[in-house]
């Protein structure tokens, strides 16, 4: 009779090492599943999803969750179950690499016992040996984001107040090649989804043209380009950001073009740095979310790597800096130039107006005023920090009290010493 | 040859009276002389006289699995995959239990890179037989290769360079389909004339199924058999002189292939050995050495052997016990030699269920 190898526990324990130490059955499968099911019809999001998808089955981020399944099954020792999981997910997905080297694996494993992930023959594993590498790497990646999850009921430490105009918000960590999408419900901000993304080739923090790096920072999407209009690398579509910044622009960093966007055809994911400095997502995610976000209102917050905080440890902040803004807002108000001005930095630029240009067009603003209260509504405001600098980048629409709408601003300040400064104001809607 | 074909109802003709008259004559003499004429036909390569006998016999016997399986052979031989495979696909059908024709569905689906076929063939062959040591072996390299498309496709590599499809090994003859256990005779009841009708009911172990394994042996295989049972079926005949030489030198190649020694195991096969699949010596050769050498460690062991010396030539039958890297399987064996001066050579080699 044909005998099966010898003991199914080493084969277990083999194949747990060859995959990274992974995949007690008990782990967090079943808790990031859940999160991937919750709906997000609600009736807030309707009139931003496109009508299409609302029958649609949710497509983004299934075949990296059936390629967990699969360590899941190798993990246990349950090759051919493996295997026939494996052959389904290539099947669906016939340019996803990784999935067809791990399949490839668990086809050798057949006749011979695995060594490595990628187990290919020694010609090859030279030949091939940048690309290997580069799908292990996107395997711990993937790995890695299934262990660990962020605590429940965290958020990204930017996220300090946002609007209900904010229905949506995304935070990418690229430390771990992920990108979270999060929906601003009533209670607070909720990650509905997350995915293995790509950064540039050079990794992060962007400062010029062509420097293979995606930038760090506050950005808010701009646009959304249909993938009728772009070539095949960049797939379903894409999702162009406000790169540079005032801050970036402040700080003199060049280069455009940063946009989230898809694969091409011949590959599901890319590698984990793969881009030119976009972020760089599996085709179903980057169409979740393009039919999900609202574009201009959507932040997108790319940071190094993530911290994770309660909501509630925010606030004292939020309220220290919100009086600073209730000061600013009411200085205004009371049609207090000076005053107001002293909210300005002496370096303040909107595109090439500097303080005493953007003074007459404050003077021209509280003219309008006559004194009426000036109100801040849909306030958002986003905290960066980096390199020892704290800025708040801060959104609202600058209403006159007695009428129904007023210009859609955007500030950022920068702490200098105590004291909170405006180092750009603009007028963006 | 054409005469043959001629005298060939006549002889069948014979037969159906030899039945009427003797109902002790099971029908396969006759048929034996059908079996190996058209395998006679296929070796010398006279493929479209071969198919023709076979649709001649199967005019007569259109659900005989053993010549349907030959016919199957010889259109996949002749370069008429789409015809064999349809041959074998019925064949399945009729015959689910068996596993042969499964393997050579598979030998020709891989022959048009149908590995996913190739592969499910294979896997229906073992389910009806797990111990069939060419569907495993057959089974390995098509995961093998299916494995190099999978990391080609991984890697983006070029994958023009698999355009080489694997070959896999083709089997030649249908053993017996009723019942696992049962060993290819090649002396059952292989006598064409009526008068013998005693034969086919010597002690052998078990009345042969209708369809009996019929080996493509040259005459010896035809002689008409004494009324003494014919020793090579009889486990229990005398050790015959020479025996224990037999023994020795099929010890020597198990040893040897075990070893991975590749010299002493191409060796122990003489120079008339009939290679499987229609191959060339040298690439029957290379083939063994490319499957033995690849291994990382082979074991093999040998049960239950039993030997039966004829003159110069003898027949080895045991049960082989095979294992390499995390393969195992067992399986029946049987090994016909023959002595050239002072050594004992094979020259057949088949698995049974």
């Amino acid at each position: 009779m044909f005998v099966l190898p010898p003991s199914r526990a080493l084969l277990a324990f083999l194949f747990a090492v060859i995959f990274g130490a992974f995949l007690p059955a008990s782990l967090a499968a079943e808790g990031v599943r859940q999160s991937r099911l919750k709906s997000t019809t609600t009736e807030s999001d309707i009139s931003t999803l496109a009508t299409s998808d609302l029958s649609a089955a949710r497509r983004d981020g299934q075949a990296e969750a059936k390629l967990l399944e699969v360590y899941r099954l190798i993990g246990q020792g349950q090759i051919l179950p493996a295997l026939k999981q494996a052959e389904a997910l290539v099947k669906a997905h016939p340019n996803f690499q990784l999935a067809q080297l791990v399949y490839g694996d668990l086809l050798s494993s057949r006749s011979r016992p695995l060594r490595i992930l990628g187990d290919v023959p020694d010609t090859t594993a030279r030949i091939a040996a940048p690309v290997l590498g580069e799908l292990r790497e996107e395997s711990q990646m993937r790995i890695k984001a299934l262990r660990e999850r962020p605590p429940a009921g965290t958020v990204p430490s930017q996220f300090l107040r946002l609007s209900s105009r904010n229905r949506h918000a995304i935070a990418v960590d690229a430390s771990r090649s992920r990108l979270y999408l999060f929906e601003n419900t009533s209670s607070g901000l909720q990650m509905i989804a997350d995915y293995y993304i790509s950064v540039g080739k050079l990794g992060v923090e962007k400062s010029v043209e062509g420097d293979l790096r995606t930038p760090l920072g506050v950005y808010f999407i701009t646009s959304t380009i249909s993938q009728r209009k772009l070539k095949d690398l960049y797939g379903a579509g894409a999702l162009p950001i406000n790169y540079p910044n005032p801050l970036d622009t402040r700080r003199g960093k060049t280069g455009s073009g940063i946009w989230l966007h898809g694969t091409p055809s011949a590959q599901f994911a890319r590698p984990p740095k793969a881009s030119d400095g976009c972020v760089v997502l599996a085709n179903p995610d980057l169409e979740f979310i393009m039919n999900t976000v609202e574009i201009r209102n959507t932040p997108v917050v790319i940071a190094p790597s993530l911290k994770w905080v309660p909501p509630q440890s925010i606030l004292p902040e939020v309220s220290v800096f919100e009086g600073v803004l209730q000061s600013w807002r009411t200085a205004k108000s009371t049609g207090n130039l000076p005053r107001t001005l002293s909210f300005y930095a002496p370096d303040f630029n909107n595109e090439g107006q500097n303080l005493s240009a953007w003074t007459s067009i404050v003077q021209k603003e509280m003219t309008k005023a006559a004194g009426r209260e000036i109100a801040l509504k849909d306030l958002s405001v986003l905290r960066w920090t980096d390199n020892g600098t704290d800025t708040m980048v801060v959104t609202f629409g600058e209403v006159i009290e007695g009428t129904i709408t007023g210009p859609k601003k955007r500030q950022y300040w920068v702490r200098q010493g105590n004291q909170w400064k405006i180092f750009f104001e603009g007028i963006i809607g | 040859m054409k005469q043959a074909c001629a005298t060939l109802p006549k002889t069948l003709r014979l037969l159906a009276l030899a039945v009427a008259l003797s109902p002790m004559l099971a029908a396969m003499p006759v048929l034996a002389d059908d079996y190996s004429d058209v395998n006679q036909l296929l070796r010398g390569g006279k493929f479209s006289d071969a198919l023709a006998k076979a649709d001649q016999y199967l005019q007569g016997k259109p659900r005989d699995p053993q010549m349907r399986f030959i016919k199957g052979v010889v259109q996949s031989e002749s370069g008429k995959p789409f015809d064999a495979i349809a041959t074998f696909t019925k064949l399945t059908e009729d015959y689910p239990e068996l596993p042969e024709p499964y393997n050579n569905l598979a030998v020709l689906y891989a022959g048009q890179n149908q590995l996913d076929k190739a592969r499910t063939a294979l896997e229906m062959a073992i389910r009806t037989n797990p111990s069939y040591t060419t569907a495993h072996e057959n089974l390995g390299d098509v995961y093998a290769k299916l494995a190099s498309q999978a990391y080609a496709k991984a890697l983006q590599l070029d994958a023009n360079n698999n355009a080489v499809q694997p070959k896999l090994a083709l089997i030649r003859e249908l053993f017996a389909p009723a019942g696992k256990g049962q060993r290819p005779g090649t002396t059952v009841a292989a006598t064409p004339i009526p008068t013998q009708a005693p034969v086919p009911t010597t002690p052998t172990s078990k009345p042969p199924p209708v369809v009996t394994p019929v080996s493509p042996l040259p005459p010896p295989v035809l002689v008409p058999i004494s009324p003494a049972p014919p020793p090579a079926t009889t486990p229990a005949v005398a050790p015959a002189a020479g025996s224990k030489d037999v023994e020795n030198a099929v010890h020597a190649w198990a040893s040897a292939w075990a070893a991975k020694d590749m010299t002493g195991y191409l060796n122990a096969y003489g120079k008339e050995f009939d290679t499987p699949g229609n191959q060339s010596r040298q690439s029957w050769e290379e083939e063994r050495r490319k499957r033995i050498l690849g291994k990382s460690s082979i074991s093999v062991k040998l049960h239950d052997l039993t030997v039966t010396v004829k003159g110069n030539t003898a027949t080895a039958r045991f049960k082989q016990e095979y294992a390499a890297n995390s393969l195992s399987a067992s399986s029946r064996k049987t090994l016909e030699m023959s002595k050239v001066g002072e050594r004992w050579l094979i020259v057949k080699e088949h698995s049974g269920s």
